[in-house]
């Protein structure tokens, strides 16, 4: 591989001024708009925001499995993978939004697989946990046969904690953490390079979410997998993710390495999610909420959209869409005019992050040892 | 609250129209008869001419004045059938739906019997045993069919006043203190509507297809005239054989009409109480010039043509 | 296994109900019409036959209504069902030979259109929007026609006119009854109009709730899931419909009584030598202990039809069957 390759294999996942809108014509909402962002190899990105702020909305539309009235209206979405037909490791990329649908069939699951918010919802309700595997590993691995595809669902189960005679168990039959567990087992049975988790772990108790997020971070290390994570908890990704995309009213407003985000926030809006989630161990902050709600998407909003909840609005705000962009040398983005010019940057924004080497998740030495 | 969304597709208008023209032929169908149904007066067996729209029966009557007089006792019963069925679901089920417990156990059974138990085999029965001034009058009719058609609904509004009873307002009111007859009345009945008026709709139609059936096989009054009668007595003067397709056929595309009628209304409040069921604005103009499929297809979210995209968003930003 | 027992004994008091209903009626209704009946009767029938239908209707007897209630129960628990006053054999006897051409005609035609309803439904469901729409006032159409009257078009377009479809009866009168092909070939074209007309008449309702359910289960997330997992199309569809056919097998049990009500008038109209036809006749004739007997055994076969749609319900809905274990 020459260097050229190296580069293009970096990215499993490019979203470029990606727009969804709900309904056509006059009736459009637009819920996400001109998302960029990208998913590196083998790598996680988080992503987060407040409840209604497009997170699923544009995970779900980069898969092309939003429900109608969800339309793509504008950008691309790029899926590099390894060619499953050539014998070297060729890379192969596909336009996700000019897919037909008979490539996008081939690629779900094999490449790109996603796990709901529920699991009690996502599974058939009259299949048994084992036909789920079947079926899946039948679809795309014609040539496994009856047995191989047993023994492969048993060992997928094993890696996720659970007990293979959970195979002949009803979904109903099942804890939510053992739904959950094994809707990321299935997500894994055809080693994709993506796995896309929508707040996997909401629905679950708080021992329950922890241990799930640790296997899953011990799942990545170990299979290479790249992963989009989903949630509303920052201090939850920090721990799992490597770059953090912070969404707001269908926009990314910040996207940084996760530690820096984390320690030095650069969009006000960031800052306001970290002092309204519980903190890391160790760290104390008082828990503030965000004064105000966010804007009504089906109204027209002039300038930038979390202006009105902003303490450090000023006059440009009112008038110009801020656009994302670099703002210091980690090669994070903050979409933000604060940033224009170093003077206008308030104090609380302006703190220095620590060195990238603090800033390794616990978890993934935790692994490496 | 917003105003109510009737839903307006094709299929609601002509249901509606088509309840709509019978419910006026009920009322003036026998003004309209330009002869004396009963009257024998005329050739027998005559086909359709300017004199008889529809032809005679075997016995000179006019068949066009039956049809239009026979409108009226074929939806008398079948609304006094409706209305007592549907009271009887209405107490039946919101009771058992409200009160829980062992009144709904109880009054679950009894629905379950009287949906378990075939019903035109017991109408039959107990139909045979009417003396004859019970089987000429149509409220007595409409009553025995209302005996056997309650239950459906009964079990439909048990299940929606369970779903309502633990809904917030439901809730307050009982906080508040107000008497259970008093929630039942002014807080569970005005959200059953919409399935109040499904459960209506259905038993009208059975109680329609109850009566003609009853009559067809000899069970009311031969003297009313009803579509049922027409076609016991186009039968047993072999008109289906004979050829005479203007005696028979008219009755049973009548009946078959407003079912049908009654039948689309239902599609109208079905829609009405799941909105799923709404259709997904199909082929709307805007639709199809941002080059949308008509039709939503689940997995294959639809991506605008760049052109299309750029007009159809002009002005929102 | 449960909501099977509660099931089975629901059926157990429907059965009483029918019983005592069959009990009662004669004895309550005013101007009684059985003692009509004798008085016409008298001098065509045997004394005894008057003394055995004074017995079953409660005539002239100086027992309390409770020895009599008792005395019925009895007799129906030894299979007397009476004598038919017209055809002077045991109503048991009549019955013997007309419920099996019924529980054919009613059966066959009843799995046919649910099979068809629920299979069309589903398409209906996955593929609403498409032209296929149009088929809905179509089947309303259908559904809202009464059964015999279909019969009787039917009967004459295909039947008489075209002679497509031999008609009337059960089976063609050249041949006789028994186990060889050619009364097999027999039964089953004879058959075919009868079964048309049933399944035409009760199809939409399959059709339309099925659709109704698959346009509901679209919604749901494991749906979606399927088709993330790039399956393809067929097996999508199939995960919804698995579930969705769950409400119509729950509603199959209630159907039944609403088929072999319209049924039993296809078999008037074909002159098909089935139940529904005997009861007809008995009607006619004021036969009131063949009407009797048959009501009960029409209400006893369509139980047990129940209990079978329940097995089926059981059997497809894994959640029913571990509620007891729970
Ligand atoms: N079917 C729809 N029609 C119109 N607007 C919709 C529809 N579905 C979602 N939206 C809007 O799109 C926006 C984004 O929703 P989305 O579900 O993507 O949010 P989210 O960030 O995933 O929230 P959560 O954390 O609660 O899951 C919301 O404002 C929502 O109101
Ligand atoms: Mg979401």
């Amino acid at each position: 591989m020459n260097d050229v390759d190296q580069s293009l294999n970096d990215t499993v996942l490019e979203i470029e001024d990606f727009s969804v809108d709900y309904g056509w014509g006059e009736g459009a909402v637009r819920a996400v708009n001109n998302v960029t962002l990208s998913v590196r190899r083998s790598r996680v990105l988080g992503i987060a925001g407040e409840s209604g702020s497009g997170k699923s909305t544009l995970v779900y539309a980069v898969t092309r499995l939003l429900r109608s009235p969800g339309v793509i209206a504008g950008g691309r979405a790029r899926l590099t993978f390894d060619d499953p037909g050539s014998h070297d490791t060729k890379r192969r990329t596909v336009d996700l939004t000019s897919a037909t649908s008979g490539e996008l069939r081939s690629i779900r699951w094999s490449q790109v697989s996603i796990v709901l918010q529920s699991a009690l919802n996502a599974l058939n309700p009259v299949l048994r946990i084992g036909h789920e595997f079947d079926e899946v590993l039948k679809v795309h691995r014609p040539s496994m046969s009856k047995t191989e595809r047993r023994e492969r669902a048993a060992e997928l189960l094993g890696l996720v904690g659970l007990n293979e005679d959970r195979l002949a168990r009803f979904p109903h039959e099942l804890s939510g953490g053992q739904r959950q567990r094994i809707m990321i087992a299935l997500a894994l049975a055809l080693d994709p390079q993506l796995v896309i988790m929508d707040e996997p772990t909401t629905a679950l108790d708080v021992v329950t979410q922890r241990e799930i997020v640790n296997e899953l971070a011990q799942l990545r290390v170990r299979f290479g997998f790249s992963m989009i994570f989903i949630t509303h908890d920052l201090s939850l990704l920090v721990e799992l993710a490597d770059d953090i995309a912070v969404m707001y009213a269908g926009n990314v407003v910040e996207w940084a390495p996760a530690g820096d985000l984390y320690h030095a926030p650069r969009h006000p809006y960031t800052l306001g999610l970290l002092n309204s989630s519980p903190p890391l161990t160790g760290e104390r902050r008082e828990l503030v909420g965000i004064a105000g709600a966010p804007p009504d998407l089906s109204q027209p909003i002039s300038g930038c959209s979390f202006r009105a909840r902003c303490p450090y609005a000023f006059d440009r705000c009112a008038t110009e869409v801020p656009v994302l962009g670099v703002v210091d040398d980690s090669g994070r983005k903050v979409a933000c005019w604060l940033h224009e010019t170093p003077a206008t940057v308030p104090m609380p924004l302006r703190i220095v992050a620590p060195g990238r080497d603090e800033t390794v998740p616990a978890l993934d030495q935790e692994v490496v040892s | 609250m917003s105003s109510v969304r009737l839903p307006r597709s094709p299929k609601v208008l002509v249901g509606a129209g088509l309840v709509a023209f019978f419910a006026v032929l009920t009322v003036v169908g026998p003004y309209l008869a330009p002869y004396n149904p009963s009257n024998t007066n005329f050739n027998a067996n005559l086909t359709p001419s300017s004199a008889h729209w529809l032809g005679t029966t075997a016995l000179g009557q006019d068949i066009f004045s039956q049809l239009l007089v026979g409108a009226r006792a074929t939806m008398i019963v079948a609304i006094v059938a409706g209305v007592v069925a549907t009271i009887l679901s209405v107490t039946v089920g919101v009771s058992a739906g409200y009160l829980g417990g062992k009144s709904d156990e109880g009054l679950s059974l009894l629905s379950n019997v009287f949906l378990a138990i075939p019903g035109l085999p017991l109408l039959i029965v107990i139909d045979s045993y009417l003396p004859a001034g019970g089987r000429s009058n149509s409220f007595v009719i409409g009553l025995v069919i209302s005996l056997t058609g309650w239950a459906w609904g009964a079990r439909v509004l048990r299940a929606q006043t369970m779903s309502l009873r633990n809904r917030d307002f439901v809730e307050a009111a009982r906080i508040i203190g107000e008497s259970r007859f008093r929630i039942m009345v002014f807080e569970i009945a005005p959200n059953l509507l919409p399935v109040l008026a499904s459960s209506l709709l259905f038993t009208i139609l059975y109680s329609i297809g109850a009566y003609v059936t009853l009559a067809y096989v000899g069970l009311t009054s031969t003297a009313v005239w009803n579509w049922g009668t027409m076609l016991y007595w186009a039968q047993a003067n072999n008109a289906p054989l004979a050829g005479q397709w203007y005696w028979f056929v008219p009755p049973g595309v009548c009946i078959a009409l407003i079912g049908t009628g009654l039948a689309l209304m239902n599609f109208g409040i079905d829609e009405f109480i799941n909105p799923r069921l709404r259709s997904a604005g199909l082929s709307s103009k805007v639709r199809r010039e941002s080059g949308l499929p008509r039709r939503p297809r689940l997995g294959f979210t639809p991506v605008l043509r760049p052109r299309d995209a750029s007009s159809a968003r002009a002005g929102v930003r | 296994m449960r909501m099977l027992a509660r099931r089975l004994s629901l059926y157990v008091v429907t059965a009483w109900v029918a019983i005592t209903v069959n009990f009662l009626l004669p004895r309550m209704m005013p101007g009684n019409p059985v003692q009509q009946l004798i008085g016409k009767l008298t001098g065509s029938i045997t004394p005894q036959q008057v003394h055995a239908i004074e017995l079953a209707f409660g005539i002239g007897l100086n027992q309390g209504l409770w020895a009599q209630y008792t005395g019925y129960l009895h007799q129906l628990f030894v299979g007397n069902l009476g004598v038919s006053i017209t055809l002077s054999s045991p109503v048991s006897t009549v019955l013997k030979s007309a419920v099996p051409w019924t529980v054919g005609l009613i059966g066959v035609s009843t799995i046919l259109s649910f099979l068809l309803g629920t299979l069309s439904g589903a398409l209906l469901g996955w593929f609403r929007g498409s032209r296929l729409d149009s088929l809905i006032p179509v089947a309303t159409f259908f559904q809202a026609v009464p059964y015999f009257f279909l019969g009787t078009v039917m009967l004459l377009v295909f039947g008489s006119s075209l002679h497509w479809f031999p008609v009337l009866g059960a089976y063609s009168q050249s041949v006789t009854p028994g186990w060889h092909w050619d009364f097999v070939f027999s039964l089953f074209r004879y058959g075919e109009l009868p079964v048309i007309t049933i399944v035409l008449s009760s199809v939409a309702g399959w059709m339309l709730g099925m659709r109704n359910m698959m346009i509901t289960m679209i919604a749901e997330d494991f749906v979606l899931m399927a088709v993330a997992k790039g399956l393809p199309r067929r097996k999508v569809i199939m995960h919804a419909a698995r579930n969705a056919v769950l409400p119509s097998v729950a509603n199959l049990s209630l159907a039944i009584g609403l088929v072999v009500s319209g049924a039993l008038l296809v078999e008037l109209v074909f002159n098909y030598p089935g139940v529904g036809n005997l009861l007809l006749q008995a009607v006619l004739n004021e036969d009131y202990p063949l009407i009797q007997g048959i009501f009960l055994v029409i209400t006893m076969t369509v139980l047990a039809a129940n209990l079978l749609a329940d097995i089926f319900y059981f059997v497809l809905d894994p959640r029913t069957r571990t509620e007891a274990a729970v």
